[in-house]
């Protein structure tokens, strides 16, 4: 083969390689306009690909994509505020007592952390987003001009509309939302009818309704089955298949295939670890330390778990009343009060804790 | 240290003067500024400013109780200066030269400076807050383009609190409630705030203590849209056998034993206002409902022909009034929905419905959507807790039951 024949040959190679990998990735942010972003509340924080942040929107019955653009660490390192509450409440022009701090996430490209805020407390609360960084600057994220796309939840009512009757109509909490395998998967519990719906909607968001919705059942100790609303879930992965590790609002923590999430379906989630009583999950991460992985989880009253997530995918659910409450964790007694938790780094978590002066503290833990 | 202080009260437009010297005091200027950008352009604003005759520099504040307040800076000899060179301005710069803060809290010195867009108008430098100042805050208002800041403090005035919301309405209205009650429904009679519904709800047993964790406590809580409705959902875990909690604890209330569910009145409302009384109701336990609602079992009440007499159907359980007042229909003999107004009493054990026309002669069905719950979650379609091993194969699956009545000619 001649030195040319060589070069044709790689450039062939290369072009084929290119073309593929163009084939085959997806522009998310194409799929965005820019605008105003109209949400009508900010709930639960998710970042996906190209530092996109997905909002939940109860009281919109939405899901925003806002294309952040915020894709270089500008000011990687640690983020430590006190009193993140009393700061953005003053850059709000009010006191921390008339805002809430509903979520947080941190953008994986940028290592910046997201506050999904109200600022006032009552039904015409303002949702902003908020970020700040690692220097300690704190800024809102203009929603006056982003590019960004929405989705109405599956099967939501109207917000704007009324049943016969001039009612308003029922209201879906949304609890919690993550990006899975090219999908935003959200939970959501309703204000009225006990049910426990976990849906997925396709991004880039194509039309309005082309989600799904199941519904997630729990069977305690294989005889009484439940429907079982979602209160925090995180993406997983074992050997290569997308899995949903969630936490009940009746407190188990259990593990489902994505690929069980097709319509019409009825989900039976896996127990996989009872937590106990008076408690109950607010966060999940998940990470991986010295070749192990583990599940890293904020309670409101037993402080933070960590949980040993190895051998997921063959783990035998919980069936008979033991004293084996499933998999082994052991609880992180230094960190009380922590209310939000995401993960920063390879290395490090971010929590949002209170503290007994009633402040709001940002601060980077080491992953334990 | 800062050249004038003062904290004003504000009632109407406020302003407060000062006597500036222009001289140039570069050194001063250079070591007060924290921006070097502006530094830089301040300094030279300054050097161009070679009158000496003192100016008189005021900061008021305008449409103080509006959606975007504005905090103005006159008198300020420099601002044509300034003027041709703000278009090029950050929102660092501007916030060096001219920022208000929140005046109080723990953190005050760290305290970031508030969101509002900046712009000169009328020989005026203006900063618009983007949202409205709230009463009984303190603002602070700095303008930095001297040797030493100009710092001016404006205190809102706390207006009267109205003090007019109450509980309206507790449903299930009865005092008698199952082991497994699913839930609570709160009505007051205006918004309310979010963020501390479970430290003002409080669960007393027979003795007056506490209930430990008695209701599932969410970050989002289930208001409707108007916060005038708060869900409040007893803790699943200690309803649904087989449980950790429910084995370990037990249900959050026991059969045979006596309750109290307490609302306390410093709970504020939507306006920052407490409730004008704490509210309680009362009740007692009996064992817990393990059985679906049968519509079979429901007595109806026909209407008769050219009346607006109300349908009424009576049920032998109270059921889930929210639900009851969306998930059954009328419809009439083509099988078009019936317009009409629905009441609900009896302690939820009665459904009425007024059509808005009179009945006409004919075959008339209510139509009751199978997700309809009593005050267990057991649905019409599907029990709370499904009991795999006795399962009842003979599981409704449709969507919606039929009840047929007969609308009579009058007699």
């Amino acid at each position: 083969m001649s030195l040319n024949q060589s070069r044709m040959g790689l450039c062939a190679l290369l072009m084929a390689v290119l073309f593929t990998t163009a084939a085959v990735s997806i522009d998310y942010s194409s799929s965005l306009k820019a605008g105003k972003a109209e949400l009508q509340s900010a709930g639960p924080l998710a970042f996906g690909p190209d530092g996109i942040l997905f909002v939940g929107d109860s009281v919109g019955a939405a899901i925003f994509a806002l294309a952040t653009e915020d894709t270089v660490s500008s000011s990687p390192g640690r983020i430590d505020i006190s009193g993140i509450n009393e700061k953005v409440a003053a850059l709000l022009g009010t006191s921390a007592d008339q805002i809430l701090i509903n979520d947080l996430a941190v953008n994986p490209a940028s290592k910046r952390v997201y506050l999904s805020v109200s600022r006032g407390r009552g039904p015409d609360a303002t949702p902003l987003i908020v970020r700040v960084d690692a220097s300690g600057k704190i800024e809102e994220f203009s929603l006056d001009n982003v590019k960004h796309a929405r989705v109405t939840l599956p099967n939501a009512p109207d917000p704007d509309a009324k049943d016969r009757r001039g009612q308003s109509l029922r209201m879906e909490a949304i609890t919690d939302l993550a990006f899975v395998d090219d999908r935003v998967f959200i939970a959501g519990l309703s204000n009225e009818e006990f049910a426990s719906k976990l849906h997925s909607i396709p991004f880039p968001f194509e039309k309005t309704g082309n989600g799904t919705s199941v519904e997630i059942y729990h069977g305690a100790h294989g005889r009484f089955e439940t429907n079982a609303p979602v209160r925090t879930f995180v993406a997983y992965e074992i050997e290569k298949e997308p899995y949903i590790l969630a936490a009940y609002t009746c407190t188990p923590l259990v593990i489902f295939p994505v690929s069980s999430l097709t319509a019409g379906a009825k989900v039976l989630g896996t127990t996989i670890a009872e937590l106990g009583n008076r408690n109950r999950p607010l966060d999940m991460i998940t990470y991986e330390k010295d070749g192990s992985r583990f599940i890293l989880m904020n309670n409101s009253s037993r402080g933070v778990m960590k949980i040993s997530a190895e051998n997921l995918g063959s783990y035998e659910a919980i069936t008979e009343r033991t004293d084996i409450r499933g998999v082994s964790y052991e609880t992180i007694d230094h960190l009380k009060g922590v209310q939000q938790l995401d993960r920063l780094d390879e290395t490090n978590a971010l929590i949002l804790v209170s503290t007994d002066s009633g402040s709001l503290d940002l601060k980077t833990i080491a992953l334990p | 240290m800062p050249r004038f202080i003062s904290t004003v009260t504000s009632i109407g437009s406020h302003e407060a003067r000062v006597l500036w010297g222009t001289s140039l005091r570069v050194a001063r200027l250079f070591l007060s500024f924290k921006s070097v950008l502006v530094c830089v352009g301040i300094l030279t604003l300054t050097i161009l400013s070679t009158s000496g005759l003192p100016s008189t520099i005021a900061i008021r504040l305008e449409n103080q109780q509006g959606a975007h307040p504005i905090f103005k800076v006159v008198g300020w000899d420099q601002i044509g200066q300034i003027s041709t060179q703000s278009a090029r301005f950050g929102m660092d710069q501007w916030q060096a030269l001219f920022a208000v803060y929140v005046d109080s809290g723990s953190f005050e010195d760290a305290l970031p400076p508030m969101l509002g867009s900046y712009r000169i108008e009328d020989e005026a430098l203006i900063f618009q807050a983007r949202f409205p100042l709230q009463p009984g805050l303190r603002y602070r208002a700095v303008f930095t383009s001297a040797s030493e800041p100009i710092i001016l403090r404006f205190e809102i005035p706390k207006s009267e609190a109205i003090v007019s919301t109450t509980v309206e309405h507790v449903y299930p209205s009865t005092d008698r409630l199952p082991e497994n009650q699913l839930k609570f429904y709160l009505h007051f009679s205006a918004p309310m705030s979010r963020g501390e519904a479970y430290t003002r709800i409080h669960l007393l047993d027979e003795r007056g203590e506490p209930v430990d964790f008695p209701f599932l406590e969410l970050d989002e809580e289930l208001w409707d849209r108007e916060g005038k409705r708060l869900t409040l959902l007893f803790d699943p875990g200690r309803i649904k056998r087989g449980l950790v909690p429910y084995e370990e604890v037990g249900p959050s209330i026991t059969e045979g034993e006596n309750y109290a569910l307490v609302i306390d009145r410093d709970w504020r409302d939507a306006q920052g206002n407490s409730l004008k009384q704490d509210f309680k109701k009362f009740f007692s336990v009996i064992a817990a409902d393990r059985e679906t609602p049968d519509p079979k079992s429901w007595l109806l009440n026909a209407p008769q022909a050219g009346s607006l007499q109300p349908l009424s159907v009576e049920f032998p359980e109270p059921l889930d009034h929210e639900l009851l007042m969306r998930l059954l229909e009328i419809m009439d003999p083509q099988g078009n929905f019936v317009e009409g107004s629905i009441q609900v009493d009896r302690h939820e054990t009665r459904w009425q419905f007024t059509p808005q026309e009179p009945w006409r002669e004919g075959d008339y069905s209510l139509s009751v959507d199978t997700t309809l719950e009593d005050l267990a979650g057991n649905r019409v379609n599907r029990l709370f807790e499904v009991d795999v091993f006795e399962r009842i194969e003979e599981r409704i699956t449709t969507t919606t039951v039929s009840l047929p009545f007969q609308v009579l000619p009058r007699q």
